[in-house]
């Protein structure tokens, strides 16, 4: 009898602590801000040492860029009153800025505030080499007027100037902060303004005195969690009301898709920015023979590999350049054809006694390489096991970053987002060459990709496309990708979207060109 | 028992070892972490940067020292109680720490003091009546919860709680929107109240239920089990036969004469179990997105972060090492067998 009334009580107290616990403010304040998820931490909200793309999405927020792209990837003004206007010699660029509008603490934004901006960014920025390669000097030629010295003519810098890492922060905020980072605190021109940061909580409200289109909600709070599981049950759970789709598993995208065919989501996509690709180390038997790598770019069924690993949600791609940057449809990598792959192959001396077997590495904690991995390995045993054996080795990330450049992989898994909406920052980073030697690259980008591939035409156009404009300069990028295709010492896979799923209550979301959620857009029906 | 001053010598030598094992395990993390591959460069920078990028950083970082040099200022700074700045975010090792290592310990101490409870109090149950269905069920769940996987059961008592019920928060430490106290202990349900904040106060103990309730519970396992076969073993010994002829009743037997003399390898448990959470819960912490001090390590080593990773290690070893010299000397005052 004692001993069921203390069981009786114990139970008494617990339910009304859990009571209490349910109606805790916290659980029924009616949620003003809108709620952004998405995974990993924000370490620092200093554009100049922001390179994931969670920590530009709030800086997106925060600051504004010179110059945006349109819905047809033009370039169109922003803090910037007009297109940039280039010297006849193509050296000189100068910028002319918008006036009356201020920065969160109050202070003036005008070209001095740009200037200081660019030269924190070249003197400390850890993706300074982007502009350091470029830039010779940043004048102020005016109050209003930005000059921009170059080293040699640059087309592409134009692109550039749409990078959110160039969001200019205000002078007098970041005085201190010259030669160091400033984490924890932004002071830009930005629809909203920062109102508390924590490495996994960000809140940020609207800026009063903002000088462009004001935003459509109360304010946002981002949370950051550690995996895909949390922020999948999270919006299940209706704790968020957005949540934002890198580093979220295949199949939970999948349930997301499905329920938003089932209305109980909405969701938003936008251009794709990130290529999925396998790298060939071609400077070393046997894929240092041109004829098997081409082989082995007819083995892929990119179709099949799609369903197999993302249920269709990667396109397959046969580009190494998004789509809707060539503005035409354009494949220059072969489609599947493994009676092809199988000719050229028999004409190398495979099939018949000898069996080639590719090492092929992939990152082992990149779920979606491994999925890769396996099936096309698969897929290979299916159609062509009297010629290819694919062997795999699973390595993690950084490792595999590390030993890139020393060649220790005869083909690996690997992805790239382009820093700027732009062919060319798909093209350099995988084929630019300063040392080329027997179409072999000695020194440049391609032996930090891992590929080793030179080829002195290639070089020839890249350098030549910086300086050219428009329509002309396209073709030619387009020309470096179609060499590229038949050099194949890359084979393209497949290409993400960037994707947001929001509640019913919540607008769908829209991206921008450079794959990031307007912020400002989304509302609370 | 062991005289105070044999106890007094053995924590003397056990401490004056304490600065020998912390030289050797942050020389053995400072080779290995050189010796792995990856560089913090990459991780900064990625691998797209030009050489003079990658070589200023490397310059501003102070990784082009020789390996030796960079060993000897580690070791003087470490002697200085500086733990170094953080290659990634330019921040104060300590800082990191002292964020992490508290969100840790309110989940240590909330998972054992649960293990405990249901632990111990399923052991004994299972003791006083052998072979009975508490006794069945008893084990059943000790083997049952030890051998779950912790990421699996995490994820379905998120799924159960969170999704479905709707009861309790999904992950995290507090809900969004929400700010923290100003850090005092940087335990957030002390620091909530000592600032009289009750709504934080609230919500930070409905974040810590879920992953303290999974940690506890996994871990409970192995505490009921390790009592409920100590109990056995002390209860055939000849002096609770004594007893139990001199007509003692049941409960005292248990209480007043079995159960003091289970206590010491219980006492070794928990301690162990206590070290092994200072360094937190890897699992439990990713899962429920808990920014604590095991998450803090994992990403630091993901991006070679020597400092952090080195930091944490040199902390997290002290504190084990402590927590076991603790642990042997209340086992010394408990157990007068004991000598050393």
């Amino acid at each position: 009898m004692l001993k069921q009334n203390y069981i009786n009580n114990i139970i008494k107290i617990s339910s009304i602590f859990l009571f209490l616990l349910q109606f805790s403010c916290a659980q029924h304040k009616e949620r003003e801000h809108i709620v952004v998820a998405s995974a990993g931490k924000i370490e620092s909200l200093d554009p100049a040492q922001a390179n994931t793309l969670r920590t530009l999405q709030i800086l997106s927020a925060l600051g504004d860029t010179l110059y945006k792209l349109n819905k047809e990837g033009n370039l169109s003004p922003n803090l910037a009153s007009g297109l940039p206007i280039a010297s006849k010699d193509g050296l000189i660029i100068d910028i002319p800025l918008k006036e009356n509008i201020s920065f969160h603490d109050g202070s003036i934004f005008n070209a001095q505030a740009m200037k200081f901006s660019l030269d924190r960014f070249m003197k400390i920025g850890t993706l300074n080499y982007l502009l350091n390669d470029k830039i010779e000097a940043i004048e102020v030629k005016d109050e209003f007027l930005l000059r921009i010295k170059l080293k040699k003519p640059s087309s592409s810098l134009k692109s550039l100037l749409t990078s959110v890492n160039l969001t200019p922060i205000s002078p007098n905020s970041y005085s201190n902060y010259k030669d160091k980072f400033n984490n924890k605190s932004f002071i830009g021109t930005g629809p909203y303004l920062l109102e508390n940061f924590s490495s996994n909580q960000q809140i940020i409200k609207p800026f009063k005195n903002y000088w462009g289109k004001k935003p459509l909600n109360k304010g946002i709070d981002f949370i950051n969690y550690s995996n895909s599981s949390t922020l999948f049950g999270a919006i299940k759970a209706k704790e968020v009301d957005v949540l934002i789709s890198n580093s979220i598993d295949d199949m939970q995208r999948l349930t997301l898709n499905n329920m938003v065919k089932n209305k109980k989501l909405n969701s938003g996509e936008g251009e794709p920015i990130e290529i999925g690709y396998i790298t060939f180390k071609s400077n070393k038997l046997p894929l240092g023979n041109k004829t098997i790598r081409e082989a082995l770019s007819y083995t892929l069924d990119r179709e099949l590999i799609s369903q197999q690993v993302s249920f269709g949600t990667r396109e397959p791609l046969r580009s190494i350049v998004p789509p809707q940057l060539h503005k035409k449809e354009l494949f220059p990598w072969p489609k599947y054809d493994p009676n092809f792959a199988r000719s050229l192959l028999k004409k190398e001396g495979y099939c018949e006694a000898d069996i080639l077997t590719i090492p092929l590495t992939f990152r082992s904690n990149v779920p979606a390489d491994k999925l890769l991995a396996l099936t096309w390995k698969d897929q290979i045993k299916r159609d062509l096991s009297d010629c290819i054996k694919i062997t795999l080795n699973g390595i993690e990330s950084t490792t595999v970053y590390k030993q890139l450049s020393e060649g220790a992989f005869e083909a690996v898994i690997l992805d790239w987002t382009g820093a700027y909406p732009d062919p060319e920052a798909y093209l350099n980073p995988l084929l630019s060459c300063n040392e080329i030697k027997n179409n072999t690259c000695l020194k440049g980008e391609a032996v930090f990709s891992g590929s080793f591939w030179g080829n002195n035409e290639v070089q020839e156009l890249l350098d030549k496309s910086e300086e050219l404009e428009g329509e002309i300069r396209l073709k030619n990028l387009i020309k470096v990708e179609q060499l590229a295709a038949k050099g194949s010492a890359y084979l393209p896979v497949w290409l993400v979207n960037p994707k947001a799923w929001s509640l019913r209550d919540i607008s769908q979301p829209e991206f921008s060109r450079d794959g990031l959620i307007i912020l400002k857009n989304l509302k609370r029906d | 028992m062991a005289t105070k001053k044999e106890l007094f010598k053995y924590t003397l030598s056990r401490l004056a070892l304490l600065p020998i094992m912390l030289w050797i395990i942050s020389s053995l993390v400072f080779i290995l972490l050189r010796i792995a591959p990856g560089d913090p460069v990459d991780a900064i920078l990625g691998t797209r940067a030009n050489e003079f990028a990658r070589e200023s950083l490397r310059m501003k970082l102070g990784l082009d020292k020789p390996l030796i040099n960079q060993y000897l200022e580690y070791i003087n700074h470490l002697l200085h109680g500086n733990l170094g700045i953080s290659l990634n975010t330019q921040e104060p090792v300590k800082v990191i720490i002292s964020r992490a290592l508290p969100a840790s310990m309110e989940l240590a101490i909330f998972a054992i003091l649960i293990a405990s409870l249901v632990g111990y109090l399923i052991g004994f149950l299972g003791a006083v009546k052998p072979e009975g269905k508490i006794d069945f069920l008893g084990r059943l769940f000790g083997i049952g919860t030890y051998a779950l996987p912790p990421f699996w059961a995490a994820m379905l008592i998120q799924i159960i709680f969170a999704v479905l019920l709707g009861w309790l928060p999904i992950g995290g430490r507090l809900p969004p929107g929400l700010s923290p106290p100003p850090p005092f202990t940087g335990f957030l349900l002390l620091d909530s109240l000592l600032n009289n904040k009750i709504e934080i106060f609230f919500s930070s103990f409905k974040h810590l239920i879920l992953p303290s309730l999974t940690l506890g519970i996994l871990l409970s396992g192995i505490f009921s089990r390790s009592l409920r076969l100590n109990l056995e073993e002390v209860l055939k010994k000849d002096y609770i036969e004594a007893a139990k002829s001199r007509g003692i009743n049941e409960t005292r037997l248990l209480v007043r004469h079995a159960l003091p003399n289970t206590l010491l390898p219980i006492l070794t448990i928990t301690g162990l179990t206590v070290s092994s959470l200072i360094g937190g819960a890897l699992l439990i912490e990713i899962t429920f997105s808990w920014p604590g001090i095991a998450l803090g390590l994992q990403e630091a080593i993901n991006q070679r972060d020597y400092a952090v990773v080195q930091g944490i290690v040199v902390v997290i070893s002290s504190l084990v090492v402590v927590i076991s010299v603790v642990v042997d000397i209340a086992i010394a005052y408990i157990d007068p067998r004991v000598s050393y």
